[in-house]
C-alpha cells in the first residue's frame, strides 16, 4: 500500500500538457483561484479559494480545463437526449441563480415549448455547446442569466452577454440571421405582504445587504437593488409576511408533498443550497431520496423541514456551504444556527437524530455522497419513524 | 417587551392530551421573540409529530393576534375561530393566556409559555435581558439609567452591597453589578452628587393592581 494519502478528487483540473499558459482562466476567474506563476510560467490552479463556477472551462482556448459539471459532453448528451424527449427546436438555458425549476421563463421569452437546460451560471456554458446545438437542429436559443450585480460567480453574467454577442454576430455571418441566441437576465428578490407585518424587525436584523428598513410609523420596507435573494429574512420572519420570488413558502410546501408520494422509505428528504452541490445532469437518483434546491442554505424554513417530517421523511439533510464559500454574506452560519435551534426541539420528542446539517463544496464532488451515505446509515440504524409511531 | 420561553413539548402535549381539536394562537404584540403565525404552525407540527408517537392524532388550527393582551381586539378576531375548538394554546405570555381564559370560559385555554421578565433585546449576542419590574414609582431619573430594582440581586436603593468584583455581581459572575453601572454613568455625567440623598424604602402600594385610563 501507498504511504502518500489518496487525493481528493477535484472538481476541476488544469492539464499541463495542453496549457498553453494564456492566462485568459486567470484574467476571467472571479475567485483569483487561478493564476500563472510568474517565474515557471504554469497555470496554477488554487482549489481550496475555486468555486465551480466554470467560467476558466467555458474560456479555455486550449481545452486545457477539465470540469466535472456540465462540461461539453454531458450538456451535449443531455441536449440530445431532451431534443427527443421535448421535442422542440427552441432550447432555454438558465440559471439556476434567476429561474430555478425555470418557472416564468415560459412569459419571459413568450415560449410555450421548449427544451429546458438549468445550469448553475450561464456564464459557463462554452461556444461549443451553443453551436452543437444548432447543429443539432435546435433554431432559437434563449439564454436567461442574472442581473449583473446579482451574479453568485460575480462575473458569470457579464462573460454569458460578452459570449452571446459575439457568437450572434459569427452565426450572422455564417448566414443564421440576427439574433439567434437572445439572452436576458432577471434576479428573484424579496416580496413583502404589507398587511401581515406585525413590525418586529427581524428582517431588518436579518438581512446581511442592508436592504429591509423599517421606517416609523410602522412600515417595513426594502430595497430591491439592495436585496441579493438570500432568503434569510423569508426563513425568519415570525409573521411570515415576506416571500422570495420563486421560492415561495408554498411551492417548496407542494414539492415536499408531490416527491413524498414517489418515495421508497426510508425517505431522506435534502434541502441543499443550489450552490453547495449541484444536480447531476442525469437525475439518477436512489429511490428514497430527494432534494429540495434552496436559493441558499439560509432560506431553509423550520416550517418546511417538519412539514418534510409530518410527510413521512426519516430524515432530513440540510446541505449549506461553509460560510467562506457562501455566495451571500456569510448567510449559511445563521441557516445552522436555526437548524440547531430545531434539533433542541426534536430533541423533546425523540427526533433530533434525524436531522442533521452539514456543510460541503462543489469542489469535491464526492463530498455530499459521503455525507449522504453517513446520514443514511445513522437512518437506517434508528428505523423508520413509521414502525415507531404503530 | 414581554419575554417568554417556549415551554417544554412533553408539558405541553399533557395540558392538550385529552383534547382532540386545538387552536393554537400566536400573540403578534411585543412576546419576544415574536410568536406569531409562524411558532403557532412550528409549534402545531411539532405537537402533531410528537403527539404522533403518543398515538394521538391532534387536529389543529393555527392563528394569531395582534396582541393577545387586549381582550376588545381579540374577542373579535378570535371568536369565529373557535367554534368546535376543544381546547386553546396560547404563545402569549401569561397576561394573553388569561385573556383568552376570561373570553372563552367553556374552553380550557393552556400557556405554551413560560413569561419571565420585562426585558430588552440585545440581538447580537441573542439574548433578552431583564430591565423592569413594573414597580410603580420610576427611579430611573436618579440612576443614570440603570434600573437597581430590576438588575440589582438585592433591589438595593443606596448603593453597592460591596460584593461586587470586576464589575460582575457576587451572586451571578456573567451579570453586571447594576450600581457599579449607575456610578460609572452618574460620574460620566458630573452627577455623583445624586447619590448622597438617603432614598426611603420604595413604596411597594404604588405598584398597584387596577389603573383606569
Amino acid at each position: 500500500m501507498s504511504e502518500q494519502a489518496v487525493e481528493e478528487r477535484t472538481a476541476l483540473k488544469v492539464t499541463e500538457d495542453s496549457c498553453s499558459s494564456c492566462a485568459v482562466c486567470s484574467s476571467l476567474c472571479p475567485f483569483e483561484a487561478i493564476k500563472r506563476d510568474t517565474e515557471t510560467n504554469k497555470i496554477i490552479l488554487e482549489i481550496e479559494k475555486c468555486q465551480v463556477c466554470g467560467i476558466c472551462y467555458s474560456a479555455c482556448p486550449a481545452k486545457a480545463i477539465d470540469v466535472i459539471y456540465y462540461d461539453v459532453d454531458s450538456l451535449t448528451s443531455y441536449l440530445e437526449r431532451a431534443k427527443q424527449e421535448y421535442k422542440s427546436d427552441t432550447l432555454v438555458i438558465a440559471c439556476k441563480g434567476s429561474a430555478p425549476d425555470l418557472v416564468g421563463v415560459d412569459k419571459l421569452f413568450g415560449v410555450t415549448k421548449f427544451i429546458p437546460l438549468s445550469v448553475p451560471c450561464v456564464g459557463r456554458v462554452p461556444d461549443e455547446v451553443f453551436l452543437k446545438a444548432i447543429v443539432m437542429g435546435i433554431n432559437k436559443i434563449h439564454v436567461l442569466g442574472c442581473d449583473e450585480d446579482y451574479c453568485r460567480f460575480e462575473r458569470g453574467s457579464s462573460v454569458a452577454g460578452r459570449r452571446i454577442l459575439a457568437l450572434n454576430l459569427l452565426l450572422e455571418q455564417l448566414g443564421y440571421g440576427k439574433e439567434l441566441i437572445t439572452f436576458k437576465r432577471n434576479s428573484l428578490k424579496v416580496k413583502v405582504d404589507a398587511d401581515s407585518c406585525i413590525i418586529c424587525g427581524n428582517c431588518v436584523f436579518y438581512c446581511p445587504y442592508d436592504a429591509a428598513k423599517l421606517e416609523s410609523p410602522g412600515t417595513v420596507s426594502f430595497d430591491l437593488t439592495a436585496c441579493r435573494g438570500c432568503g434569510l429574512c423569508v426563513a425568519m420572519c415570525p409573521a411570515q409576511a415576506l416571500e422570495l420570488e420563486n421560492w415561495e413558502e408554498e411551492r417548496i410546501s407542494t414539492l415536499i408533498s408531490k416527491l413524498s408520494k414517489e418515495m421508497k422509505t426510508p425517505k431522506i428528504f435534502i434541502f441543499r443550497c443550489q450552490w453547495a452541490a449541484y444536480p447531476s445532469l442525469n437525475g439518477a437518483l436512489a429511490p428514497n431520496v430527494r432534494f429540495i434546491d434552496l436559493p441558499c442554505a439560509s432560506r431553509v424554513d423550520i416550517l418546511h423541514i417538519l412539514e418534510a417530517f409530518r410527510q413521512g421523511a426519516d430524515g432530513v439533510l440540510i446541505v449549506a456551504c461553509a460560510e467562506d464559500d457562501c455566495k451571500q454574506e456569510k448567510a449559511s452560519g445563521k441557516a445552522q444556527h436555526s437548524v440547531e435551534a430545531l434539533i433542541k426541539r426534536l430533541s423533546q420528542i425523540g427526533l433530533q437524530d434525524r436531522l442533521h446539517f452539514c456543510t460541503v463544496a462543489p469542489r469535491y464532488p464526492e463530498r455530499l455522497d459521503e455525507e449522504l451515505a453517513q446520514f443514511s446509515e445513522k437512518i437506517a440504524a434508528i428505523g423508520s419513524k413509521e414502525s415507531k409511531e404503530q | 417587551m414581554i419575554v417568554t420561553t417556549q415551554k417544554p413539548l412533553d408539558e405541553v402535549l399533557d395540558y392538550i392530551s385529552p383534547y382532540k381539536k386545538v387552536l393554537i394562537v400566536g400573540c403578534d404584540g411585543c412576546t419576544q421573540p415574536p410568536r406569531g403565525l409562524r411558532e403557532a404552525k412550528t409549534l402545531s407540527q411539532l405537537l402533531e409529530l410528537g403527539g404522533k408517537l403518543r398515538n394521538k392524532n391532534f387536529k389543529f388550527k393555527t392563528t394569531t393576534t395582534a396582541k393577545q393582551c387586549d381582550s376588545y381586539l381579540t374577542a373579535s378576531a378570535l371568536k369565529p375561530q373557535v367554534d368546535g375548538v376543544d381546547a386553546v394554546l396560547s404563545l402569549s405570555c401569561g397576561i394573553g393566556v388569561q385573556v383568552l381564559a376570561e373570553l372563552f370560559p367553556d374552553i380550557p385555554v393552556f400557556p405554551a409559555q413560560n413569561t419571565h421578565f420585562m426585558g430588552a433585546e440585545d440581538r447580537e449576542a441573542a439574548a433578552l435581558e431583564e430591565r423592569c419590574v413594573g414597580c410603580g414609582e420610576c427611579i430611573l431619573a436618579l440612576t443614570g439609567g440603570v434600573c437597581p430594582v430590576a438588575r440589582c440581586a438585592k433591589g438595593l436603593l443606596n448603593g453597592p452591597c460591596g460584593g461586587a468584583e470586576n464589575g460582575k455581581c457576587e451572586i451571578d459572575s456573567t451579570k453586571d453589578c447594576a450600581w457599579v453601572l449607575i456610578i460609572q454613568r452618574l460620574e460620566k455625567a458630573g452627577r455623583l452628587d445624586l447619590l448622597k440623598e438617603i432614598r426611603p424604602p420604595k413604596d411597594y402600594q404604588l405598584k398597584g393592581w387596577r389603573i383606569t385610563t
